[in-house]
């Protein structure tokens, strides 16, 4: 027998009797009057900013504005975005303008899964990493999120919160552990 | 390498000698329970969380290999090869047989306990493979050739001017900088040379979803993602316990998850995992390692529950005073002390006696274990196989002959009161209880039974007055 059918076969002669899967949507959550100042204030925390779009800016000058003497800058919010053919190209990316589908209040979380990506790379080298998101596009709770968010990049998605961050010298909190050193979430 | 041999309480004397060193430990462990305190209160649901988690975990393991066999269809047709591995050796052989078949050289990897719990880093180092740990705290215990002494934090039995000196003579760094920030960016930049020439990464699960076929892992770092979106071949180790039902059963685990662990509303990045990236490949590698034999335990299978937090730790009087490395088992605190014996009564026994059963971690973990019953469940078994110290044992047979004669008891106790007030300090001053720096505690009149006896009298007689 494999190993497979050996550990099924194990498990269904060990298994405690069945109980109920809850409901879990019979629970009521959290809710937030102010959905984006929840986010804003709890993002500060993480390594991050919030902004809303001011009127007659485009996100390029936020992001121009913040960031002055940003190096190699790639924007895949635009249809035409710069495409690279490994991974690895993405090594030297100092800013990363990527679409955000969902914000979610009570932590702080962005999800990324942008079906016009190709190396999810990105996210995760480029020093500084900016999520534009619609306004509308906003939540309470993860319940909520994950009623909502779509797998549409190679079967890849994330939630993001904030900067990379560790604390696992002497507890203190150090923002840029091996991710993004800086995050800024621009509602649109 | 994990020193499996150590016997809990020796080693943590051992820990006490250093007593402002434990003195740390202690309060910085307390401060992250007192930050998952502070989240849990902003949630007026937390108790309902808890609950809806369990209950989820519970029904899932009444149905584990039905959500499996559900997991390993629904991960094939996304292109995912599963793998099974009944116990560690195959589970190390399955890892090293893809990584050799594609002639990798360098792995890096994101935490795993189960990797741990495998002896894989040195099963694949044996056989002419580089692994690079990248989580910053497993690379710290990585470099210093250690086990992690904690689960999520697993560096924190370390002072910063230990790493300080690690570093400059690991990565050269200066000598005598001790600023986290500086350390920190430091090992950044060294590993990022890694995640960019390395041939494969391999990661953890935190959650497999039946119903997508797809896995969940959560970092603070960005190491997991870093490790899987370069190289082209992403292994992910699995315990088969890390199973949910369905997507949305993460809007539960995932507002528990870093809350408990580290007083976070969320990890910095929560990342689904269904497929490699383009041109690459995706394995995932299911492992028993005696966890089904666990399941068919009335006693003990609930802890199969757990989500590794690390909350029942953060909570403990005994591990926050006596660090990871007092423990045998790879997993300390109380989820590893009901684990460890669960898998080897005779090496991990000790563990079970590692705790003032004050019921603490039961009531911090997110799924509810019954931690600290376990941990008596776990002793008694202890006792039966014969397996306890003699000093202990017989202690405790003495113990049950005086409960089981309560007038016997009853004198011991009058005695004890009489006697312990005039025993001369020098007699007293090598005691365990004294040793720690205690006075005896002064000794009451009367004893418990007797208050209680002269309450219930004066209230018969208060009763009767009115």
């Amino acid at each position: 027998m494999s190993a497979r059918d050996t550990i099924l076969a194990r498990i269904r002669q060990n298994r405690p009797a069945a109980t109920a899967l809850p409901d879990i949507h019979a629970v009521p959550f959290i809710r937030y009057d102010d959905q984006f100042a929840a986010f804003a204030t709890l993002i500060r925390n993480l390594g991050g900013d919030a902004v809303q779009l001011p009127d007659g800016q485009s996100v390029a000058d936020v992001v121009a504005a913040r960031w002055p003497d940003a190096g190699r800058t790639v924007d895949l919010t635009v249809p035409q975005h710069e495409e690279v053919d490994d991974p690895h190209a993405w090594h030297d990316v100092d800013v990363a303008i990527v679409p955000g589908q969902l914000a979610v209040a009570e932590n702080a979380t962005v999800w990324v899964s942008h079906p016009d990506n190709r190396f999810r790379s990105i996210y995760f080298l480029t020093q500084k990493l900016v999520l534009v998101v619609p306004r509308e596009a906003m939540v309470d709770t993860m319940r909520d999120a994950y009623a909502r968010i779509q797998l549409a990049e190679h079967g890849f998605g994330a939630f993001i919160s904030g900067s990379s961050r560790t604390a696992d010298i002497e507890q203190s909190l150090v923002m840029g552990a091996h991710g993004a050193m800086a995050a800024l979430v621009i509602f649109v | 390498m994990k020193d499996d041999s150590v016997k809990h309480p020796q080693a943590a004397a051992e820990f006490l000698k250093d007593r402002a060193q434990a003195k740390w430990h202690d309060s910085a462990i307390w401060w992250v329970r007192q930050k998952r305190d502070a989240q849990a209160k902003q949630l007026p649901e937390w108790e309902e969380l808890r609950r809806l988690a369990r209950e989820i975990k519970a029904h899932t393991l009444s149905q584990l290999d039905d959500y499996l066999a559900q997991f390993e269809a629904n991960a094939q047709n996304n292109g995912v090869t599963v793998h099974w591995a009944a116990d560690a050796d195959e589970h190390n052989r399955i890892v090293h047989g893809i990584l050799a078949a594609r002639q990798v050289k360098k792995l890096v990897k994101s935490k795993s306990m189960l990797t741990e719990e495998c002896g894989l880093n040195p099963y694949l180092e044996q056989r002419g493979i580089e692994v690079v740990d990248t989580d910053l705290g497993e690379r710290i215990v990585q470099l210093r050739h250690e086990a992690p002494s904690h689960i999520v934090m697993p560096a924190i039995h370390l002072k910063k001017e230990q790493i300080s000196e690690l570093f400059h003579k690991e990565l050269g760094t200066e000598a005598g900088n001790n600023d986290p920030t500086y350390l920190t960016h430091a090992a950044r930049a060294n590993l990022r040379e890694h995640f960019l020439t390395a041939d494969a990464g391999l990661t953890g699960v935190n959650f497999a979803i039946a119903e997508t076929g797809g896995v969940v892992v959560c970092t603070n770092e960005g190491n997991a993602d870093l490790g899987t979106s370069l190289p082209p071949i992403h292994i992910a180790s699995m315990g088969l316990e890390k199973i949910i039902p369905r997507l949305e059963h993460l809007g539960v685990f995932t507002r528990l998850l870093a809350r408990s662990a580290i007083g976070s509303p969320v990890t910095t990045y929560t990342s689904h995992f269904h497929q490699a990236r383009p041109g690459g490949e995706m394995h995932i590698v299911i492992v028993d390692n005696g966890r089904s034999d666990i399941l068919g335990n009335e006693d003990f299978y609930q802890s199969l529950r757990c989500i590794r937090c690390g909350a029942c730790m953060n909570t403990c009087p005994v591990y926050r005073r006596s660090s990871g490395f007092s423990y045998s088992y790879i997993i300390p605190g109380p989820i590893g002390s009901t684990l460890g014996p669960s898998r080897d009564m005779k090496k991990h026994g000790s563990m079970a006696f590692a705790c003032s059963t004050c019921g603490s971690c039961s009531n911090v973990c997110p799924v509810k274990i019954n931690l600290h019953e376990q941990l008596v469940l776990h002793r008694k078994k202890a006792f039966e196989q014969n397996l306890l110290p003699a000093g202990k044992k017989m202690g405790l047979l003495a113990m049950r002959f005086l409960t089981q004669h309560p007038a016997l008891f009853d004198l011991g106790g009058k005695v004890m009161r009489k006697v312990v007030p005039i025993i001369p300090e020098s007699l007293t001053r090598h005691s365990a209880w004294s040793r720690a720096g205690r006075d005896l505690p002064p000794m009451p009149a009367q004893s418990f039974k007797e208050l209680y006896q002269q309450r219930s009298q004066d209230k018969q007689d208060k009763e009767g007055q009115q």
